[in-house]
């Protein structure tokens, strides 16, 4: 890339030159803007560009070449004049089954472009030589909207061509300002009391467009489940179903803005809408890959979330914290601490951060993240991995934009050059990774730290105690071959470097059982070493400095020594590799959305070069109201949230290639009225909700003819219906069996999972991971899943069963496919029969005959009355299992407090065994179980787990 | 010819049809077994099966994979030169290994067998049968891109070293379905140790979850919550599902527009089904000694491996699509010839009874059989502790792998440098294997593509190329 960077005019002057230079014709430009455009990045890469390696000897890049063909097919393959008649048309229509180009699916022509050859060959083929192509550009660069499209002023691409590129409007609608839109009149649009709802005014405009009424009003039992699961994430009681009923025959809008009031005011908002969050940014409590060491601490992140959330911080400042928390926090604390030194100290010491710096701290671990271990990796691969993981965990986050698209090349569809990639990657490209302390703040539970921390210290103690029997029997082995040697001692480490012949074999004294066995000890005192960290006022977050010159997951502080080797310049790295670097590059903001971030003429998207600050400037440019992208990201989210379908198809993509918005207005509308609104998040969903189209039934009276006319339901023309994520169901299941402990926060709670998966060995670099150990009672068990620990190369079965996602990846929507291993887990685990146990006990608390039992677990899970059919069927049902579990006696389940491991050792291929303890085991307090209970409670379970896997259950409308 | 498998099949409007396909007669749980497969055959569920984009050599495929990386030059690539220079100054940056290093010869000799002349070394003593050698492929060209096991392991397994992304085998299931709609499509078998990186190398990633590996445990229930609790009958059960039938059909008749309700119920039956053929599949009571004795199942070495080999075998008759076994342990940084000697020993009579069992059955003609590791290993190591530890490091740039069955060409194909350093002929990377591999299976990489993310995704990731050498 050779050009200075030239920002057309920011306010673009949309008019057609009339002047034309007469020196070429039509088909001249046709051919330069549109046809070679084509061959370039379609053709060219294996049909000319690589002139060794040119596919079925067809060279595209002249004229003569083109006409000529190639092994397959002669000239007959452009019949100049006549498309119809040429050969090309028939390969780039896919009509031959042996040519079809080009071979890939994602580089298919469009039925446009296809049109553009025909015309260009119908008209000669002319191929106008590099002068004309040039000043054919030229004049076209100056008409910045054409009927053809319209250019997007960037930093500028690799080529001319990209840079002065054409894109329709519709395609890049996300990236062009952000206007609010009229509100259409609708007529019989229902008035709600407030007024009109703009959200019913777009959804019936285009309703009526397409000749369907909306469903009629959903029934109030169905509004209150579908509210309360949305909102909070779990099953109403029958008392509050109740009450809502009961208001809502007094005044059903007034019971139904009380409803959304008062469940956004619950705690438990913030835990349900925090766990989306988490499923964008990639949230567990480790780091992944080989190692998967524990990311301690990396709970306050999440519980800042939730706070934020509870809180109704405005989105904007939500943002800026989460990308430059850290900035904030020390700029805070210098504007207190003026002497650098004592700063500095301040600074790694951890201790004087106020209250709100602290907050911002926690903010910052979002930056932390994704996956990222350095070990057997390059240091500068590793920051690589790290930085590009970053940029586009920022950029898919906040700015729905999928930024490895234009790491490699410009991006291919949208207008976001590669230049302006690696200025955003030199944005980040000083921010590196440190656990930094600072104090818990007052809202930050400490609860089960003591507790918790006795049990990891146990484990640590064992492990260093059988290290060190080990490493005491290799001494006494390398003493003794020493005395044998008549050589002094020389201690483990200092013997390290010493020739073969003057020390002891490496693993003197010990057989290869023990050696593999002290490996996993070793392993073992770091992993618990690090578990013990927990318990230190440590955050997961970031500080600004030249890269360090050692890397290691397993302990990243803040690290002051200076790095001569550290570089500090970037540049753009030509196909990603850092082998290859470009041309320089200074840290800077994306330019194509046209929001500037200094008044600098030149180069309005340029950020500072120092190494602070560059990212609060980033973050102050996503949280710029002009920013078109943010608001429309996240007002997208929302919706795609309350309706299980988003009006943008792709939440993590809003280019070119993304779903384009079904109601494109709406979400503009939405958008702007947000940041109006102050960017505050439960105002969007009281506008959502109050909305009629939120509240429209889950079914719709002509649904054949929608579902051939809109089987995806993109005209939202009526509320459709979700199965309940893995979240809901296990927190809906342990609100309804009452064992549901509603507080949570602070230490990651271990819920009880399938054993067979908790003992089951798994492979970390050199050794095994430690068991997986539930906490020891019930109320610690049972918090909300949110709380649950999340390690990335552990996921919890019965959560993975139902779709909980993958934390290596950046989850926009939730999978929900109906696959047999979730009917075998809500069957038979004992995870779940311990829930139906449960639900059992307290309806037999809570009603006395089985006819009130059965009617009172159908109205705690359903939140409705049984219909005649179902009490005598299940009743029947329930007294038949009595009869069967009178003859039958369940087994007592028994917690193992050790268990013995084998392992195919690495480097000797032998297995060797080892003892693991299970401390957590020794005052364990299981969940009831069905030994201990009676026949009575055993067959009413029986009924209460059916009910669990009922669809009506399962599935909410 | 128009793709296949471009489109999500779980659209609303696949789903409905699935919905119509079946009629009501899905409403009751209550459904006989037969009745179910018949209702289930005539559907258009997400595993029916599909043919294939293009004329296919293989139907199913076999993968073994070695975790950990096996040494190329310690298995089928004979490096000589190693020897020669064993315990010399290696000069080479390759690897990760810092400070002095040097190079390490292999500690087995090698020999030719059969007609193609595959080289084994020689540990490999059932493996080295000449009938067996003359159905191997021994390709030496291809290349990793990681020198860390899981990413490498997630590159090998998903085509992207960033561990989200569907498996070869999800890919295969997503776009040929699977014969037995009683078991899953896509079947994974572990050793007692899961392999870095866990499930995420059989994941569906951003396919629908039907495509997921399930593992096949190698000890306790094979599938997780397979069995009921203990104190319920088989009998209980139906009497429990006949109830959530009831459950369920009242239900659907007050929503009579919402198809998933139908599909989830389906789930249930093939649960129903699964717990029937699943242990039946896994049971070797009725197998003769003869078989136990020929995959090496009564010997200690061998009888993990063995037993899962002889699963493999037993699956795909049964019409699953794609089976992959793990097995750990060839991590070899020290104690070389200890380390690879075992870890052969484990598989070496299994493979070779999978192979000859394959051919004898006609089944090796349509069953592919890949074993691999997720990267092979350096000529050179460092010191260990201070001591010249035979061992190897990790090498991306070279590694060796057995192809067989499935439309694949016997004989030695590509080449390392003299010392094994890195693939010097026929050098492909991952994808294009991968690409190679659907290829066999008669898909198209180009065309079998998921719109995920706002981009048809694939894969390769961006394309790759066919390998023809490999190619029969």
């Amino acid at each position: 890339m050779t050009k200075t960077i030239h920002f057309l005019a920011a306010s673009l002057i949309f008019t057609v030159s009339p002047l034309r230079a007469n020196e070429f014709s039509d088909a001249d430009r046709l051919f330069t803007m549109k046809v070679k455009p084509i061959f370039s990045e379609k053709c060219n890469g294996c049909h000319g560009d690589d002139q060794e390696k040119i596919k079925g000897g067809y060279d595209m890049l002249t004229r003569e070449k083109l006409l000529a063909g190639g092994e397959s097919f002669g000239s007959d393959v452009i019949v100049v004049g006549d498309a119809a008649k040429s050969f090309f048309i028939e390969a780039i229509k896919w009509e031959d089954p042996d040519f079809e180009m080009p071979p890939k699916e994602n580089d298919r022509l469009t039925a446009e472009q296809i049109k553009d050859i025909e015309t260009w060959i119908n008209a000669g083929a002319p191929w106008p030589d590099e002068a004309i192509q040039t000043a054919i550009r030229e004049e076209e660069s100056r008409q910045l909207v054409t009927d053809e499209g319209m250019i997007v002023p960037t930093s500028g691409g690799l080529a001319d061509e990209w840079t002065y590129r054409r894109y329709q409007p519709e395609d890049i609608w996300a990236f062009l300002p952000l206007e609010k839109p009229p509100v259409p009149t609708v007529q019989g649009t229902v008035e709600n009391g407030t007024g009109y709802n703009p959200v019913d005014s777009f959804v019936q405009a285009k309703l009526a467009k397409a000749g369907f009424e909306p469903a009629p009003k959903a029934d109030s039992r169905t509004l209150i489940r579908r509210a309360t699961y949305d909102l909070i994430g779990m099953a109403p009681t029958p008392k509050e179903v109740y009450d809502f009923n009961q208001a809502y025959q007094k005044d059903p809008n007034t019971a139904w803005t009380d409803l959304i009031d008062r469940l956004l005011s619950s705690k438990h908002y913030g835990e349900r809408w925090a766990q989306h969050w988490l499923d964008v940014a990639r949230y567990a409590d480790t780091g992944g890959l080989s190692n998967d060491y524990e990311r301690s601490n990396a709970w306050r992140y999440r519980d800042y979330i939730i706070r934020s959330l509870n809180e109704d911080k405005p989105y904007n400042e939500f943002v800026i914290e989460q990308l430059a928390g850290d900035e904030m926090a020390d700029n805070s604390l210098r504007s207190r601490i003026s002497d650098p030194a004592a700063y500095q100290k301040a600074r790694e010491k951890g201790d004087q951060y106020n209250e709100q710096e602290r907050e911002w701290l926690v903010a910052s671990s979002f930056l932390r993240m994704g996956p990222w271990d350095p070990a057997m990796v390059k240091n500068k691969e590793a920051r690589q991995l790290y930085i590009d993981d970053v940029v586009n965990a920022v950029g898919q986050t906040f700015l729905s934009t999928t930024m490895r698209c234009f790491k490699c090349h410009d991006h291919k569809f949208d207008p976001l050059p590669t230049q302006d990639y690696y200025r955003m990657y030199a944005a980040f490209s000083t921010t590196q990774l440190a656990e930094r302390p600072a104090p818990f703040l007052d809202s930050e539970s400490q609860r089960g730290f003591e507790e918790s921390k006795a049990i990891a210290k146990e484990l640590y103690e064992f492990a260093k105690k059988h290290t060190a029997a080990l490493t005491t029997k290799r001494e006494n082995a390398a003493k003794a071959w020493y005395k044998e040697n008549n050589l002094p001692y020389v201690n483990h480490s200092d013997r390290k470097d010493l020739p073969d012949e003057s020390k002891p074999p490496r693993h003197v004294g010990l057989t290869p059982e023990e050696t593999g066995q002290l490996k996993v000890r070793e392993q073992d005192v770091w992993i618990w070493e690090r578990r013990l960290e927990r318990y230190e006022p440590l955050v997961q977050s970031v500080y600004n400095a030249p890269d360090p010159k050692f890397l290691n997951a397993r302990k990243l502080r803040i690290n002051t020594k200076p790095n001569p080797k550290a570089e500090l310049e970037n540049h753009i790295l030509t196909g990603g590799s850092l082998e290859a670097p470009g041309e320089k590059v200074t840290p800077g903001v994306i330019s194509s959305l046209g929001v500037p971030v200094s008044d600098n003429g030149e180069d309005p998207y340029k950020i500072t070069e120092e190494l602070d600050g560059r990212r609060l400037a980033v973050a102050k440019w996503v949280a710029n109201p002009r920013n078109p992208l943010t608001a429309r990201s996240f007002v997208n989210r929302v919706w795609q949230y309350h309706f299980g379908k988003p009006i943008a198809g792709n939440p993590n993509n809003f280019g070119v290639k993304g779903s384009k918005p079904t109601h494109p207005e709406m979400i503009d509308w939405l958008a702007a009225n947000f940041i109006e609104n102050d960017w505050k998040i439960k105002d969007l969903h009281r506008l959502i909700m109050t909305s009629q189209t939120y509240q429209q039934a889950g079914e719709h009276p002509e649904s054949y003819e929608l579902g051939n006319k809109d089987p995806d339901n993109n005209l939202f023309a009526y509320y459709p219906p979700r199965r309940l994520s893995a979240e809901e169901l296990r927190d809906s299941m342990l609100r309804i069996t009452g064992e549901l402990n509603p507080d949570g926060g602070g230490l990651p709670i271990m819920p009880e999972m399938n054993m067979e998966v908790a003992l089951q060995p798994r492979m970390i670099q050199f050794s095994i991971a430690p068991a997986y150990q539930p906490s020891p009672t019930p109320e610690e068990r049972n918090c909300r899943s949110i709380y649950a620990y999340r390690v990335r190369g552990l996921a919890n079965p019965f959560l993975e069963t139902f779709n909980q996602p993958n934390p290596n990846d950046s989850c926009e929507a939730r999978d929900s496919a109906s696959v047999s291993p979730q009917a075998f887990t809500l069957l038979n685990s004992d995870m779940v029969t311990a829930r139906s146990i449960a639900f059992a006990r307290r309806v037999e608390q809570e009603a006395d005959t089985i006819e009130d039992q059965v009617r009172r677990a159908i109205v705690l899970s359903f939140s409705r009355n049984p219909s005649e059919a179902e009490q005598t069927k299940l009743v029947d049902y329930v007294t038949a299992m009595i009869a069967y579990h009178r003859e039958v006696e369940p087994e007592k389940k028994v917690y193992p407090t050790q268990i013995t491991r084998s392992l195919v050792e690495e480097f000797t291929g032998e297995p060797f065994e080892y003892e693991e303890i299970l401390p957590a085991f020794r005052n364990y307090t299981p969940d009831h179980s069905a030994a201990e209970v009676s026949p009575q409670t055993r067959a009413l379970a029986d009924l209460c787990l059916l009910l669990f896997n009922s669809n009506e259950f399962v599935f909410t409308y | 010819m128009k793709p296949i498998c471009s489109r999500p099949v779980s659209t609303a409007a696949s789903r409905r049809q699935f919905l119509y396909g079946l009629g009501a007669s899905l409403g009751s749980v209550a459904m006989t077994d037969a009745l179910a497969k018949e209702a289930t055959s005539a559907a258009t569920g997400p595993l029916v099966p599909r043919d294939p984009m293009l004329p296919a050599k293989a139907k199913n495929v076999i993968m073994l994979f070695m975790e950990g990386g096996p040494g190329h030059m310690d298995t089928f690539d004979p490096k000589p030169k190693l020897t020669d220079l064993h315990k010399t100054e290696s000069k080479t940056t390759r690897g990760l290994e810092t400070g002095f290093k040097f190079y390490v010869g292999s500690p087995f000799k090698f020999n030719k067998v059969g007609q193609t002349g595959i080289e084994m070394c020689d540990q490999w003593k059932f493996m080295n049968d000449p009938e067996i050698a003359d159905e191997l492929c021994n390709y030496r060209g291809c290349q990793a891109e990681s020198l860390n096991h899981p990413e490498a392991l997630f590159h090998m397994n998903t085509g992207s070293r960033l561990g989200a992304d569907p498996a070869l085998g999800a890919w295969a299931t997503y776009g040929l379905g699977s014969v037995n709609q009683n078991l899953p499509g896509y079947v994974v078998m572990t050793e007692m140790a899961l392999p870095q990186g866990g499930s995420r190398n059989w994941s569906n990633g951003f396919l629908p979850a039907y495509y997921q590996g399930t593992a096949l445990r190698p000890t306790g229930s094979p599938i997780l919550d397979l069995k009921s609790q203990d104190y319920k009958s088989r009998e209980h059960q139906r009497h429990a599902l006949d109830t959530l039938g009831f459950l369920n059909d009242q239900h659907a008749a007050n929503h009579p527009g919402h198809a998933e309700l139908a599909a989830r119920m389906e789930s249930y039956e093939l649960a129903y089904r699964m717990q029937m053929e699943v242990p039946e599949v896994m049971d070797l009571k009725g197998e003769p000694e003869k078989i136990r004795e020929m995959y090496g199942m009564n010997n200690k070495d061998t009888a993990t491996f063995g037993k899962q080999c002889f699963m493999a075998r037993r699956l795909v008759e049964k019409g699953v699509r794609f089976v992959q076994i793990f097995s750990g342990g060839w991590d070899s940084h020290d104690y070389l010839e200890r380390g690879h000697s075992s870890r052969i020993r484990s598989v070496d009579q299994p493979m070779a009874a999978l192979i000859k069992d394959l051919k004898q059955r006609g089944m090796l003609e349509d069953t592919l059989v890949i074993w691999c590791g997720e990267f092979g290993r350096t000529p050179d190591n460092n010191k260990r502790g201070g001591v010249y530890s035979i061992g190897r490091g990790h090498n991306a740039d070279a590694m060796t792998m057995l192809l067989a069955g499935g439309g694949v060409k016997p004989g030695i194909v590509g080449a390392t440098d003299e010392v094994g350093g890195e693939a010097v002929d026929v050098k492909h990377p991952i994808r294009d294997l991968h690409v190679t591999l659907l290829h066999l299976l008669g898909l198209d990489d180009n065309k079998l593509t998921y719109f995920h993310g706002g981009r048809y995704k694939q894969l390769s990731q961006f394309g790759g190329q066919v390998i023809p050498e490999l190619i029969a």
